[in-house]
This record gives C-alpha cells, sequence and structure tokens, in this order.
C-alpha cells in the first residue's frame, strides 16, 4: 500500500478514530480518577491502621490477577449491562493496586529523620500526616498514578469487547476480519495515546513541583507551567468533548435529525458472518421501516450477546440454533433441524420472552476441516478417517470449541479423537494458522469462505454428531409487540442466504477486504429486497 | 530549669541500660554540654526531656513540672530542638522551615515574617536571599543554621541541640561554635547541648556532664573536672596519650 492511499484510508477513518480516541481517554480519563480518589485514601487509611494491610492488599492484588476479560464478562452479568459502566468499573479495580501501593509505599519510605523532627518539634499527629508525611510521599504517589494510567490506556482496549467503544473496537473488528489495517488503527493511536498521557502527567509532575533557584530555565518554568498543568485535564476535556458530540457516526446523527423517532439496537457476536448478518438485518430495517438502527456490534461471544439481548441492552441478534440449544439452553444436542428450531424457539418464548424468526437458510454448522493437500495425500473424506492420525496431529480450535459438549469434548467421545496438541485461537486467526501449517485440523465454520480460499477440505459428520447450527433473527418480544411491521420485515429475509451465498458473502469481507456495508448493500440489492 | 532524677531507658526489657542512673540539673540560662562517646546515651536523654522518648524509670522535670504531666505537643512547642541530622523538611522553603512552630501556635503571618527577618539575620542567612530556597540549595552548615533558626523560633525557653557540629568541616564547625557562642550570651536560654567533642564541650559549656555507658561519671565546671578528675574514665579523657578529637 502506497502512502497516498493509506492517507486516503486514514482520512476516510478520521472521524471514527476521533470519536474512539474520546472514548478511549474518556474511559482511561474516568477510571484513573475515580482510582485516585478511592485508591489514595485506602492508602493512607492502611498505612495508619496495619492490620488492614494484609487483607486490602491482598484483595486489591487478586483483583489484579484476574484477566480482563474474565473480569469484564463477571461485571456484565453483576451490572446486567453491557457498554462503559461495566468497563469503567473493571480499569477503576485495575488502577487501584499501583494508586494504593505506591500510596503505601510513599508514605513509609518517607525518612524516619524527617518524620521524628515533625514530631519532635510539636506537629499532632494528623498535622505530620498532613504536613510533612503526604506531600513527602506525593511524588511516589504521582508515579503510581501515572503508571495506572498508561496500563489502563492499553487494558481499556479490551473494553470494546462489551461495547464500551474505545479504539479496542477497531483491533476487535480488525481481528474479526482479520484485517491488519484495521487492528493498526486502533492500536498505533493506542500506543500513542499512552504515550501522550505518560507525558502529561509527567508534566503535570513537574508543574506542581516548586521552583528553585538552582533551576537555570527559571522562565521557562513560570512560561511553561500553566500549559503543563493543563495537559491531561486537555486530554480528559478531549474525552468529554467527543463523548457528548458523540454522532454515533451514522446511526446517532440520524437520530438527532430524526429526534422522536424509535430506536432499535442490533447485537452481533465478534466474528464476521455476525457482522454480516447484522449489517443485512440493520439495512433492511433502515430501509423498510421509520426505527432507527444502533449498531452493537462485535460483542465479545455468545453469552455476552445473549446477556445483552435478555437484559435489553440490545433489541436483536442473530443466534444459530445449535449454540442456543446447547450453549444457553444447555441442552443435550438434537441432530434434527427442524425439532431443534421447534425446542429452542419453544423454550426462549417461555424462558425470555424472546422470539426465533424464520432462519436465513445456511447451516453454519462446525466443521472438521483439514488442508486439502493433507486430506488427499492421507485420503481423508470423512472424520472418523482421522482417528488413527489424531495424535501426531495438531488441532486449532476456538476457546468456545475446545468447551462447548457440542464441540471438542463431543468430538473426543463419539468420533474417539484425541488431538495430539490443542491450540487455542481467535476465530480469524485459526484459518491463518491452518494455512501457515501451524496446525493441521480446525473447527472451522461449514459457511467460512476461507474454506474454498485457503484451500481446505471440511470432512463429513459421518457419524452425525454436530448438530444444525440454523442462524435466524431472535427479538424481544416487547419490542415485536411494539413494532409487528419489524416481524414481516425480518422475515424476508427468512430461507434466502443458503450456505454457499454465506460463503461469498464471507469471502468478500474476509478474503478481498471489502467494506460489510457495501457487500451487504450489493446482496440487498441482488435480492431485490432494498 | 531542668531536672533528671535517678532516670534510666532501657530499649530491650532491662538487659542493657542505654541510660543508666542518671541525674543532673541544668539551671536557669545555664548551658550544660553532655558529653561523651557514641553511643553513650546522649540523644536517648534529650529525646526523654521532650517526650520522644518515654524514660523506663526516674522522673524528669521541665520548670518544675513532670514532662509525663505536660501535654507531649505542648511541651514539645516549649523547647526548641536542633536534631542530630538536622531534619529539615525538604518539601519547604527555608522560610516555611523556619516558621513551622509559630505557625502551629497560630501566630499572625505578620508576626511570622518579622520573626522570620529577624531570625535568619540573627544565624546570619539574610532573608532576601535564602528565605525563598530550598535546604538541598543549602551547604551543610547554611542547613544547620536553619535548623537552629527553626529551633529558636517560637522563642522557647529551653533549647536542646543534638550534635549540631557534628557533620561539618573544621572550620565551619569553629566559625558556626563562635556565633552560637555569641548567640547563648544574646539570648539567655537554657541550653542542653549535645557533643562527642572535647573541645567543643570546653569551649561552650557553662557546666559539663561527662557520659560514660549511659551513666554519668562526673558533672560540673570545666576547672572542676579539668582539676578534680572523679573518675579514673575522666582523668584518662585528658591525658595527653588521647588524640584532641577524642571519639
Ligand atoms: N530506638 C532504639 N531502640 C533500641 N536501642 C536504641 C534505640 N535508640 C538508642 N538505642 C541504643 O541506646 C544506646 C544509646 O543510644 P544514643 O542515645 O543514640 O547514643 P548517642 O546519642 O550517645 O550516640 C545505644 O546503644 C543505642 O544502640
Ligand atoms: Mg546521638
Amino acid at each position: 500500500m502506497n502512502i497516498d492511499a493509506l492517507i486516503a484510508y486514514v482520512l476516510q477513518r478520521l472521524p471514527e478514530l476521533w470519536l474512539r480516541t474520546g472514548e478511549h481517554l474518556m474511559l482511561t480519563g474516568c477510571s484513573t480518577l475515580a482510582a485516585m480518589f478511592i485508591g489514595i485514601p485506602l492508602g493512607i487509611l492502611i498505612y495508619q491502621i496495619k492490620w488492614l494491610r494484609g487483607p486490602i492488599m491482598g484483595f486489591i492484588g487478586i483483583l489484579q490477577t484476574i484477566p480482563s476479560l474474565a473480569m469484564l464478562v463477571f461485571l456484565l452479568a453483576l451490572l446486567k449491562q453491557i457498554g462503559a459502566m461495566p468497563a469503567l468499573i473493571a480499569l477503576t479495580l485495575y488502577a487501584l493496586l499501583p494508586i494504593a501501593r505506591n500510596t503505601l509505599t510513599g508514605l513509609e519510605e518517607v525518612s524516619a529523620e524527617i518524620m521524628e523532627a515533625a514530631e519532635g518539634i510539636g506537629m499532632h499527629e494528623y498535622q505530620q500526616l498532613m504536613m510533612v508525611r503526604i506531600p513527602l510521599a506525593a511524588q511516589v504517589i504521582a508515579a503510581g498514578i501515572r503508571t495506572a494510567a498508561v496500563v489502563g490506556v492499553g487494558i481499556a482496549t479490551l473494553s470494546a469487547f462489551i461495547g464500551a467503544g474505545g479504539l479496542g473496537q477497531f483491533i476487535n473488528r480488525g481481528l474479526a476480519l482479520a484485517n491488519t489495517k484495521l487492528i493498526l488503527l486502533g492500536a498505533i493511536p493506542a500506543a500513542i495515546l499512552a504515550l501522550m498521557v505518560d507525558f502529561s502527567i509527567g508534566a503535570f509532575e513537574w508543574a506542581l513541583r516548586p521552583e528553585r533557584k538552582k533551576d537555570k530555565k527559571r522562565s521557562t518554568k513560570s512560561f511553561m507551567r500553566l500549559p503543563a498543568l493543563m495537559l491531561p485535564v486537555a486530554l480528559i476535556l478531549v474525552g468529554i468533548v467527543t463523548n457528548f458530540t458523540k454522532p454515533d457516526w451514522i446511526s446517532g446523527l440520524q437520530a438527532s435529525m430524526d429526534y422522536g423517532r424509535e430506536v432499535v439496537r442490533i447485537g452481533s457476536k465478534n466474528f464476521t458472518e455476525q457482522l454480516i448478518l447484522g449489517e443485512i438485518m440493520a439495512q433492511l430495517i433502515e430501509a423498510k421501516t421509520d426505527l432507527i438502527v444502533q449498531r452493537r456490534f462485535n460483542l465479545g461471544g455468545t453469552m455476552i450477546c445473549h446477556g445483552a439481548l435478555i437484559n435489553g441492552e440490545i433489541d436483536l441478534y442473530a443466534e444459530y440454533t445449535g449454540t442456543a440449544l446447547t450453549a444457553i439452553l444447555k441442552h443435550a444436542v438434537m441432530t434434527n433441524p427442524e425439532k431443534a428450531l421447534h425446542y429452542v424457539s419453544k423454550t426462549y418464548h417461555r424462558r425470555f420472552d424472546l422470539q426465533w424468526l424464520k432462519p436465513f437458510g445456511f447451516n453454519n454448522t462446525y466443521a472438521i476441516t483439514v488442508r486439502k493437500a493433507d486430506a488427499s495425500q492421507n485420503n481423508w473424506n470423512k472424520i472418523s478417517d482421522l482417528e488413527k492420525y489424531a495424535n501426531t496431529l495438531i488441532a486449532g480450535f476456538t476457546a468456545e470449541f475446545a468447551e462447548r459438549p457440542d464441540g471438542y469434548p463431543g468430538i473426543r467421545r463419539i468420533y474417539r479423537l484425541h488431538f495430539g496438541e490443542v491450540l487455542d485461537f481467535d476465530p480469524s486467526l485459526m484459518y491463518e494458522a491452518i494455512r501457515n501449517k501451524k496446525v493441521d485440523v480446525i473447527c472451522a465454520f461449514a459457511t467460512d469462505g476461507r474454506i474454498a480460499a485457503y484451500q481446505l477440505t471440511p470432512l463429513k459428520d459421518d457419524r452425525k454428531f454436530f448438530p444444525p447450527y440454523y442462524a435466524a433473527p431472535v427479538i424481544r418480544e416487547e419490542l415485536l409487540k411494539a413494532h409487528p411491521k419489524l416481524g414481516d420485515v425480518l422475515s424476508r429475509l427468512g430461507g434466502r442466504i443458503d450456505d454457499a451465498e454465506m460463503q461469498h458473502l464471507n469471502f468478500e469481507v474476509d478474503g478481498k477486504k471489502r467494506r460489510i456495508a457495501e457487500v451487504v448493500q450489493e446482496f440487498l440489492k441482488s435480492k431485490e429486497m432494498l | 530549669m531542668i531536672k533528671l532524677t535517678r532516670v534510666f531507658k532501657t530499649f530491650d526489657g532491662g538487659r542493657s541500660y542505654a541510660v543508666k542512673d542518671l541525674s543532673l540539673n541544668v539551671d536557669r540560662g545555664e548551658t550544660l554540654v553532655l558529653l561523651g562517646s557514641s553511643g553513650c546515651g546522649k540523644t536517648t536523654t534529650l529525646k526523654m526531656v521532650n517526650r520522644l522518648i518515654e524514660p523506663t524509670k526516674g522522673i524528669i522535670e521541665v520548670s518544675g513540672k513532670n514532662v509525663l504531666d505536660y501535654n507531649a505537643v505542648s511541651l514539645r512547642r516549649q523547647i526548641g530542638y536542633v536534631f542530630q541530622g538536622i531534619g529539615l523538611f525538604p518539601h519547604m522553603t527555608i522560610e516555611q522551615n523556619v516558621e513551622i512552630v509559630p505557625r502551629l501556635l497560630g501566630w499572625s503571618t505578620r508576626s511570622r515574617r518579622e520573626r522570620i527577618e529577624e531570625l535568619l539575620d540573627l544565624v546570619g542567612l539574610p532573608a532576601g536571599s535564602f528565605a525563598q530556597r530550598f535546604p538541598d540549595e543549602l551547604s551543610g552548615g547554611q542547613q544547620q543554621r536553619v535548623g537552629v533558626a527553626r529551633a529558636l523560633a517560637a522563642n522557647p525557653a529551653y533549647l536542646l541541640m543534638d550534635e549540631p557540629f557534628g557533620a561539618l568541616d573544621a572550620l565551619t564547625r569553629e566559625t558556626l561554635q563562635q556565633e552560637l557562642l555569641t548567640l547563648k550570651n544574646q539570648l539567655e536560654k537554657t541550653i542542653v547541648f549535645v557533643t562527642h567533642d572535647l573541645h567543643e564541650a570546653m569551649l561552650l559549656g557553662d557546666r559539663i556532664a561527662i557520659l560514660h555507658d549511659g551513666g554519668l561519671e562526673q558533672i560540673g565546671t570545666k576547672e572542676d573536672i579539668l582539676n578534680r578528675p572523679a573518675t579514673q574514665f575522666v582523668k584518662d579523657l585528658f591525658s595527653i596519650k588521647r588524640p584532641r578529637a577524642w571519639m
């Protein structure tokens, strides 16, 4: 890619980049501030009350060891909402340790000699603390805040998983679409942001330090002090401004123009097919109804989407019958597609007040997939052919597949396949892994465009193990009642996308790196649905 | 007046004594020098006077009242203390360091300002060029002068000085000793001055108390000690074999 194209690419994304950067600053800034308000008093408290140190530092130390994603998902379940709130809380909890720890260390490290002087000249205990100990610990505390903020910029990229926005959104989307440019569009600004945050807090500290006679560039300091003090404030302000002028780019802008119109919020999981299905439903609803569509795409997995739907954070998303059956309803596998759909829609209606609409048509079941060359060389056609070879093969599975009863655990049972090694992958990286011979077997999705493009062969499920995975819109009944037309519009998609069609759409995005909105529009036009 | 009666201090539950059966008194306006080698209990004795350390046994009186009957904070504010390691507050300017006790006592800004000028003049650091500096912008000798100014700030009747010139080079030390001599004649304070330097003790003390291993060997004027050493230890102190700066 030449420089002009690169500049054009960035320029084209600039409005969104601005928005995401703002969200990112907001997340990092607010959580760091909150952690300061909690962490510094906490550090002072445990300095004063020694026996509290063990329990409190132990507790926030443990918080620190919780993997960020696990923490986000846990808070999501606890708060029953997606978006900024659980992300802010998670970031605050992470920022607590460096701040509280540095406060404690800073207070402890003040020289005993100076404290003895403070006591000896006749300061009360709280005067010793406020006039001497805390001011002398300030540098160390500030260093803790700086660490917290810089680390926070990094962790905040994960907030996009639960719909909190930020630069992680580009990274997520880039990962979902195996699009390096998008990943870098998030990662590079995040790295720059981390440096800026580091610099601005450093400048703030510098400006707060009293001016000394021996400072040669005295005038520089008096001149630069105010701007330096303003730097972190400015960063947070940028965050607030971009958030409150938040156009949410397309839909929000419309929302302000079409004040009073109702909103439907569409969710999606974080892989290409889900993004395409989400976009198809979104464009169709935009074209055929008065409703305003908010796209809350890229949520980090089935449980997050389902949770968001149940809690009314989103109104609909496309789910697969097999996933609903086993992962959500914890039901045993059903191999008959009609029975599975019937059971799922009945149970969803009863338990969740959610309605399954007509399936799109394709069956995106798992397909144990190998390289075409390996298959023809070893004469592999069906999954059971792998039995003899399994312990010499490396498998690359998504984390979800590795754990689900209708995934690897079931394969082991039904086909007695015990692979030599199993590696966990992000869905899109899994295909790169098999293509680059990092792994020999993957759990591809039957509709993935890369099966054909990467010269892979799905093996036949000769023991009929995999349940059917027909995708269909799942929608809150409340919304459906309020807008009956929505059901009609979405039902027009029923049976209109077969396996080949879905593979094609997936490949247009994954393989050809085309924009989803454009691919979807083309598709809907070709079906004469717009 | 400061009076110690049979004071003991142990840090290890009685196995050894940092201060052992110490009785002495410091008269009003007098300078008493506590002389002794490192570890003999000089600092411990001073700290017990302003209650940074509580004695294990015995009675300490200041102005005729047991120190334990004072509120510790108000007692300390009546006693100027020059610490062995100076202990200036590094985040405060010289001016803020000097005015700290008056500020704690609630003096008005104006009287504090006047006092700072006066004191910095007294210790030879003109406010104009020193008031706004920080301690680490001063030489060791200048810092020590600030330490003295801080101790004098609220005009206390008592002054405790713990090896104030110990860490300085010989030349600076001698200058400061001379200045303190002038100062103490001017100020009429009751001073307890701690040193391990025999020469310094002879120069500054109206009377000298010689400590050894926590106990008192002899207390008296220079003449008493030179002419009538009470113990062999004191006698040895002045024998010509000893180097002058006896440690
Ligand atoms: N806080 C303390 N804990 C335990 N031992 C101490 C403490 N302070 C002083 N000591 C001991 O008491 C003795 C006298 O100390 P100190 O009064 O500081 O001596 P000096 O000031 O004469 O050098 C020394 O043996 C010292 O180790
Ligand atoms: Mg000492």
